[in-house]
């Protein structure tokens, strides 16, 4: 079984700032040439802000850390994530999340979160659920 | 309610197409996510099965917008995503990705007006079956009214 409870908050993950950099070497991983993520001056033409803004699959990356570390040996099984706004390079984002529910399953037990990402100081960049298998 | 004009998009299927994540590919993810791979394991970070379908499928970011007549240096934005991971994933190993548009839906915010564009794709192991399936959305913004 989890070491958590129903309700219980998960520890955080917290990110001091967003790599720039890095979003270059995903724009590769996800053969992804939009220029939002990699050319802060395209960013402002577009009026999106002044600065390169990561990919949400990155986001989503972060948080699915989270899990990661919170339920060693887990392995998550299904992953759903709304983008609410925008992480830009240089940001600090912090992972975070709870347990919703727990259940039996045949490889061991299903715990079901919810899980966010949040920009500094209080606005969420993604709200994910997820359910992460713990083998029995 | 689909965007009057592209019903005819619906249920279209993207190219079908193949991946094989290198191993070393892995560890680029993990050191882009700040988190080390496990050493000397094959197994994926749970990402890999959403970027597995993005890159494995024949359809580039910037085909998917064409579908929407959108094009790709206006900006798409991710909407949502959905992956459900039937089963551990592992880099070196050849994956089929098929996949089919869902919708296009034009959206009204407080700033702007915009397109979801959704799709499905699945990642097909050796064997046959489903290794992972994925329904996703971008949101494509538009620059004015329609």
């Amino acid at each position: 079984m989890s070491d958590y409870a129903v309700g219980d908050a998960l520890p955080e993950l917290h990110i001091a700032s967003v790599s720039a950099e890095a979003m270059k070497v995903m724009a590769v991983i996800l053969d992804d040439p939009n220029i939002i993520h990699l050319d802060a001056e395209a960013v402002k033409a577009l009026g999106l802000g002044d600065r390169v803004i990561n990919q949400g699959p990155s986001n989503s990356g972060y948080v699915m850390n989270m899990l990661l570390d919170a339920f060693p040996g887990g392995r998550i099984t299904s992953f759903g994530a709304r983008f609410l706004s925008n992480v830009l390079g240089g940001d600090a984002v912090t992972a975070s999340g709870r347990v919703d529910g727990m259940e039996r399953s045949d490889g061991g037990t299903l715990v079901h979160c919810t899980a966010w990402l949040t920009v500094d100081p209080d606005r969420r960049a993604l709200e994910a659920t997820a359910t992460v298998l713990i083998p029995s | 309610m689909t965007l009057e004009g592209y019903e005819r998009i619906v249920g279209a299927p993207l190219v079908p197409g193949s991946i094989v994540i290198p191993l070393a590919e892995r560890d680029e993810l993990a050191s882009v996510l700040g988190r080390p791979a496990p050493a000397g394991e094959t197994e994926l970070h749970p990402l890999h099965a959403y970027i597995a379908m993005q890159r494995g499928i024949g359809s580039s970011i910037a085909d998917l917008c064409a579908f929407a007549d959108f094009d790709i240096d206006d900006g798409p934005l991710m909407g949502s995503l959905q992956v459900d991971i039937h089963q551990p994933l592992h880099a070196e190993v050849e994956y089929r990705v098929e996949g089919e548009v869902v919708d296009l839906v034009r959206k009204s915010g407080k700033r702007m007006t915009f397109d979801l564009f959704t799709y499905r794709e699945r990642l097909i192991a050796p064997d046959g079956t489903d290794a992972a399936t994925a329904t996703n959305s971008f949101v494509l913004p538009r620059k004015e009214q329609e």
